[in-house]
């Protein structure tokens, strides 16, 4: 059974008494202890996915969708309160930008310890407070920080954005969630600190089968971390299966292309070469072409693609192209 | 916090230097002699003329003057009303202290109700809610003082007879003056009608405390309003109700720290609005405050009076913007700590 199952989720901009389509029925499914990478440009939807996920846009955003099951219950059948404890419940989130994530006004430990379950905890309110406290020092044991006593009490000004990211998944394990979505964690991090998140949430993966969906505009740098991979466009569907499937065999022009435009160490570049790219660049939300939205960018576009194509599925590898690639392996 | 606290005692100290360099320079500009605006004494004789440049220093240079100015003024010398003839720092004695009592009534008044209306506002951005609050907003901001100070008196003691008209406090009770504040002279008081003097000093204070407290409250409104709309459409609420937090929970913890953090400055900004609103209204409702005192000194021309009051009534204003910046200082962590980090 799927942990989390989402078919044709939409989501629509209104803005200026007009609709637009930020999100065109994506699919995404994730199964029990995976790490799922979802790629694509910035401006994808990949961001806005995750949040329509969680729960956390506001009004001028409109989501629907054919499916949105999670562990095989029907959320779409229940109402908004119940739906958002359930999924706030087992469904956990880092942002991008750690420090603006955090109050700047209250204490990293003040943070934590509201994110605790407080049904977990018995006596009197002081015995309360206590565990609290002890339990705040161990989320922060958990994500590698050791003295918690400076952090608990230090202020997110006062922390590197390493430090706050960390301090951010010590929240989100707070409730010991099934599944943690991880937006873009590393961005506008240094190398040594992006390796170091990475490793954390690998660990917590393994040691207590905590799904992830690891969301990047990195193919290359998350590839390595992943078992699945979703490929987004433009806030369309492309490609997804696993991480050697959408390496070794990309069916899809884009996706295709994206792995092409990755410098190697072991490709020999010309000097002064171009690299491999795409023409033109991301179409914004007002001017979407209709259809395929990669369609005036793609090698392979032909009369066809005006019409988006629908998913198909080759043995768990799933494509969305008229005219895949698939057949050239 | 140290650091905070000398900058902001270092700016009183530069604002109140500019403060009296300015008074002083007021008896120069002043039309008359600047021995008798400073003293106030317009009947001197030769003896206490003589008396009086000594004071002053009056026949040595300009600097001189000023170190002797400012030294009668720390010795609590203003001068002489030169209407009354009454020293200024027993005027000021007498009259500032309802100034103070009114401005704070009005100031709590408008916080009061100011900042939780805006929250509310923010709150149901977009609702029917938020546009009868701004709507309200709009109506109280553009209603001129005298206006709406006439239209209580008219409403709720002419018609309903609910709220005295004027006055501080009825004449039937012997308060003795010992601090200058109502409340506080009623509460040393051993007067047996202690409780009654209370309530009609309350009953008296309300209508001029609402009538000054209508502009800045709309003020507060939108600040708060504008500070809590930007606060809830920030990140950090975004990630508290990712974290499953209750929406008042996020308000409570979150949304109320965070916009106060952005008003509390400007409440002392708004302030200096306030006092000007409060000399008006202390005309209208014949409250013997400082305001009245010196719109009086103004048309009776009398040129210390206006120096002494002008010094009292910026410091007052100066002093509670300082406070508000300690306020804000207590509020924000980002002010009290070292930034550690990148």
């Amino acid at each position: 059974m799927n942990l989390l199952d989402i078919k044709n989720l939409s989501i629509e901009l209104t803005s200026h008494g007009e609709n637009i389509l930020a999100v065109d029925r994506v699919s995404l499914a994730l199964k029990d202890g995976e790490i799922r990478g979802l790629v694509g440009e910035s401006g994808s939807g990949k961001s806005i996915l995750a949040q329509a996920i969680i729960g956390v846009l506001d009004d001028k955003w409109h989501v629907t969708a054919d499916r949105f099951h999670w562990q095989g219950v029907d959320l779409l059948r229940l109402p908004l309160e119940e739906r958002k404890q359930i999924i706030t419940k087992d469904v956990a989130m880092i942002f991008q930008e750690p420090m603006s994530c955090l109050d700047p006004t209250n204490s990293i430990g003040e943070q934590i310890e509201e994110a605790l379950d407080g049904s977990k905890f018995s006596g009197y309110f002081w015995q309360k407070a206590q565990q609290r406290k002890e339990a705040a020092a161990k989320l922060l044991h958990k994500v590698g920080i050791k003295q918690h006593d400076t952090c608990a009490k230090s202020y997110p000004h006062q922390l590197t954005n390493a430090l706050c990211q960390r301090v951010m998944i010590a929240i989100a394990l707070a409730k010991q969630p099934k599944l943690l979505i991880a937006d873009e964690p590393t961005a506008s991090m240094e190398a040594t600190n992006q390796a170091q998140i990475f490793k954390l949430l690998e660990s917590l993966n393994k040691l207590k089968n905590m799904s992830i969906l690891l969301i990047s505009h990195e193919l290359e740098k998350i590839s390595h971390w992943t078992d699945y991979l979703t490929v987004m466009y433009s806030g369309q569907f492309v490609e997804a299966g696993t991480t050697e499937q959408i390496f070794n065999t990309p069916f899809h022009p884009y996706t295709k292309a994206l792995i092409a435009s990755t410098p190697r160490a072991s490709t020999n570049l010309i000097k002064k070469s171009l690299l491999h790219t795409l023409p033109g660049s991301i179409p914004s939300l007002q001017h979407l072409p209709i259809g395929c939205r990669l369609g005036p960018r793609c090698p392979n576009a032909q009369k066809k693609c005006v019409i988006a194509p629908q998913v198909e599925s080759f043995q768990g590898h799933q494509v969305s192209c008229h005219f895949s690639h698939r057949k050239e392996y | 916090m140290l650091n905070f606290t000398i900058r902001r005692l270092n700016l009183l100290f530069f604002t109140l230097l500019m403060l009296s360099i300015v008074s002083f320079s007021l008896s120069y500009f002043f039309p008359g002699d600047a021995l008798v605006n400073l003293s106030g004494e317009i009947n001197a004789d030769q003896q206490r003329t003589e008396q009086l440049v000594e004071l002053y220093n009056m026949d040595k240079s300009v600097f001189h003057q000023y170190t002797a100015y400012i030294g009668q003024i720390f010795s609590g010398n203003f001068g002489i009303s030169m209407s009354s003839q009454v020293p200024i720092s027993d005027e000021l004695h007498t009259f500032l202290p309802a100034t103070i009592e009114l401005c704070l009534a009005a100031l709590f008044i408008a916080l009061i109700f100011g900042v939780p209306l805006g929250f509310i506002a923010a709150i149901f951005h977009n609702k029917p809610l938020d546009k009868i609050i701004l709507t309200f907003a709009m109506v109280g901001y553009s209603i001129p003082v005298f206006w709406f100070a006439l239209i209580l008196i008219l409403l709720f003691s002419i018609t309903l007879s609910w709220f005295p008209s004027s006055g501080q406090l009825n004449l039937l009770f012997e308060i003795e003056q010992v601090t200058g504040f109502k409340f506080i002279d009623i509460l040393l008081s051993d007067s047996e009608y202690q409780a009654q003097a209370l309530k009609d000093a309350f009953m008296h204070i309300v209508l001029p405390a609402i009538a000054v407290a209508t502009a800045p409250m709309t003020i507060f409104i939108r600040l708060a309003r504008t500070s809590m709309l930007d606060v809830l459409e920030s990140n950090y609420i975004k990630a508290a109700k990712a974290k499953g937090l209750s929406q008042a929970h996020i308000i409570y913890h979150h949304g109320i720290r965070n916009s106060l953090v952005g008003i509390v400055r400007l409440i002392g900004l708004h302030f200096a609005n306030l006092v000007t609103v409060a000399m008006i209204a202390e005309v209208i409702f014949n409250w013997q405050g400082a305001g009245s005192w010196l719109i009086e000194s103004i048309f009776a021309r009398d040129y210390t009076a206006i120096q002494g009051g002008l010094i009292a009534l910026a410091s007052f204003t100066f002093f509670i913007n300082i406070l508000a910046d300690f306020l804000y200082a207590a509020l924000n962590p980002l002010e009290r700590h070292k930034k550690h980090g990148a």
